[in-house]
């Protein structure tokens, strides 16, 4: 039933169109935006404080009287940057501890693995909230907690990659030539992994975001000045008792905007990679 | 001569049992002939390849001799003689297998990266062992057009996989060239194509060893033909009086298999080779099995006490 359901819903072309126009609209919101606004993010206007939307206010205003929508798009764009930048950090992290242990195998693979199942064991959040609580609230803070939390799952998918490709022809043949381990690496296992670990940084970037306005809601991520989606968020919810739904609503939807799509082309890659639904595309 | 095979055992040590793959055996391969290794699944005949290329597991213990060039003197530019057996994994790594010996693998298209193309694949392995030929020239060698090596090695076709992987087996210009069941999976006029080819290696002077099941398709280019049963060689034999008047009781099922011959199977089952019986491990099987046959016959062009 499952299985019929997602091939009903897989209608090529058309989801991944959406998707990718909801980033492009919000990555250029977020690269040119700033470049370009009238108004200062950072400016207190208290005479304009907890303003409804309006027309000179989209999003309307939070309440110290700073615009929500231009403080969002600052905040969009430092989320998507920590996200990102997690996310291949984690990514080359685990990648480069699944290689080892994929290639080394014997005692290397047991004892790497066991460390992944003990930073898997740890719940994800409260040791991000350990990590980040060592460090003055930071990017750099955030980008370490979300890497040392999600490396795990780049491991485990290289490593059982690499095992699978250490035991294909065309690397005995390889080694049989004379190859050495390093150009096994360069020369086959790299280029055979190069979409696993693209799939898996592009998966990890909504996971990141979360994680960062996770951490910044509970006031440990980001600095509390800094205009970042998890920051507005914790800052609306004193006003949401007040009535003041947009200073927390606007943040929220762009968390979900951007992450929703991200997996939606995720997901979109992943059913392209499936040679069961490939042969359907082509067909 | 270009090999001599001499007393090669290969035993597979696994928990609790010995395989006993390859038994004693022993032949000659000489410069333009072509020797077929032909048997059931599982005699052991991939074995003994891999055995002479040094490609077999950890776990598995090589006695007897197996000589490249056993006539060769240190001056000849082929290379001095060498026993493959002893040989060490670095000398037959950067000397032996690409340069001395060629093979043309089982399942072709498993041995190319997915991720590059076929003229990538040719234009590494030529550069690698120092040659000046350009793809396209080795390609059109192996009997392919010079747009196919522009593919990846999912879009290649059976037959040109098959071809991809010839080109690559001849890219060092090998005077020896093993063919491990090249005809798996390949359909009657591809077999046809491919015994062709080898035909063609073998009429430029290279030895040919071609290890099948497909007797039609050794009838097409072997000279001699040697029968394995259970690991051990049971007749070695002239190609022309062995399709006309086999000897060993079971090159004689194998032929009456034939669906154009009798199309009568041998009946039975090959033993384990864990478990081998005493003696004759063929007598289970055999019409003519007496009591005489717990004794192991010796070869003598054929290993049976009834002929």
């Amino acid at each position: 039933m499952a299985a019929v359901e997602a091939t009903a819903g897989r209608r090529p072309g058309r989801r991944p169109v959406l998707a990718v126009a909801t980033l492009a609209v919000l990555v250029l919101a977020a690269l040119v935006v700033p470049l370009v606004a009238q108004l200062d993010q950072q400016l207190v206007d208290l005479r304009s404080a907890g303003l409804p939307p309006s027309l000179a206010h989209p999003f309307g205003t939070d309440e110290v009287g700073r615009d929500v929508l231009l403080r969002s798009i600052y905040g969009l764009r430092v989320s998507m940057l920590v996200g990102l930048v997690a996310a291949v950090v984690s990514v080359v992290i685990g990648g480069l501890v699944g290689l080892v242990a994929g290639t080394l195998g014997g005692l290397v693979d047991r004892l790497l693995m066991r460390v992944v199942d003990g930073f898997n064991s740890l719940p994800h959040l409260l040791f991000g909230v350990f990590i980040v609580a060592m460090f003055a609230p930071s990017p750099t803070a955030v980008v370490v907690a979300v890497a040392v939390t999600h490396w795990t799952t780049a491991a485990r998918i290289v490593r059982s990659e690499v095992l699978s490709l250490r035991g294909r022809p065309f690397v005995d043949a390889a080694i049989s030539g004379g190859s050495t381990r390093a150009r096994v690496i360069r020369r086959h296992f790299l280029p055979n992994l190069a979409p696993h670990l693209l799939l898996a940084t592009v998966l990890m970037i909504p996971h990141a975001i979360w994680h960062e306005t996770a951490l910044s809601f509970l006031g440990l991520g980001l600095p509390p000045h800094m205009a970042s989606l998890g920051n507005m968020i914790n800052d609306g919810q004193r006003s949401l008792l007040a009535g003041d739904w947009w200073s927390s609503l606007f943040p929220g939807l762009l968390i979900l905007l951007p992450t929703l799509a991200l997996s939606a082309l995720a997901q979109h890659v992943r059913d392209r990679a499936n040679p069961r639904w490939r042969s359907e595309l082509v067909l | 001569m270009k090999l001599r095979v001499d007393g090669l055992t290969v035993r597979f040590r696994i928990p609790g049992a010995t395989v006993h793959a390859v038994t004693d055996a022993s032949f000659e391969l000489s410069e333009g002939r072509c020797l077929a290794l032909v048997g059931e699944s599982g005699c052991g005949k991939s074995v003994m390849a891999h055995a002479l290329l040094g490609l077999l597991p950890a776990n598995a213990t090589v006695t007897g001799h197996a000589w490249l060039d056993p006539t060769a003197t240190r001056t000849d530019s082929s290379g001095e003689a060498l026993d493959l057996i002893t040989a060490p994994e670095k000398t037959l790594a950067r000397q032996v297998r690409g340069r001395r010996i060629g093979l043309i693998p089982q399942s072709p298209a498993a041995h190319l990266t997915p991720v590059r193309t076929a003229r990538a694949h040719l234009a590494e392995t030529l550069r690698e062992l120092g040659r000046t030929e350009t793809p396209d020239a080795l390609a059109a060698r192996a009997g392919l057009r010079p747009e196919d090596l522009d593919r990846y090695p999912h879009q290649l076709s059976g037959g040109m996989a098959q071809r991809v992987a010839n080109a690559l087996a001849l890219a060092g210009d090998p005077p020896l060239i093993i063919a491990d069941e090249p005809t798996t999976g390949l359909d009657r006029p591809l077999v046809d194509a491919t015994m062709t080819e080898l035909r063609r290696l073998r009429d430029e002077g290279r030895a040919v060893l071609l290890i099948t099941h497909d007797l039609r398709a050794a009838e097409q280019v072997a000279d001699e033909v040697a029968v394995m049963y259970a690991g051990r060689i049971v007749e070695l034999a002239e190609a022309e009086s062995f399709f006309t008047r086999p000897r060993h009781p079971y090159a004689r099922g194998l032929l009456d298999a034939l669906p154009t011959r009798a199309f009568k199977p041998v009946p039975g089952r090959p033993p384990e080779l864990t478990r081998l019986p005493a003696g004759c491990a063929f007598q289970p099987r055999c019409p003519l099995a007496t009591p005489l046959c717990d004794e192991q016959p010796k070869l003598n062009g054929v290993a049976c006490h009834h002929v």
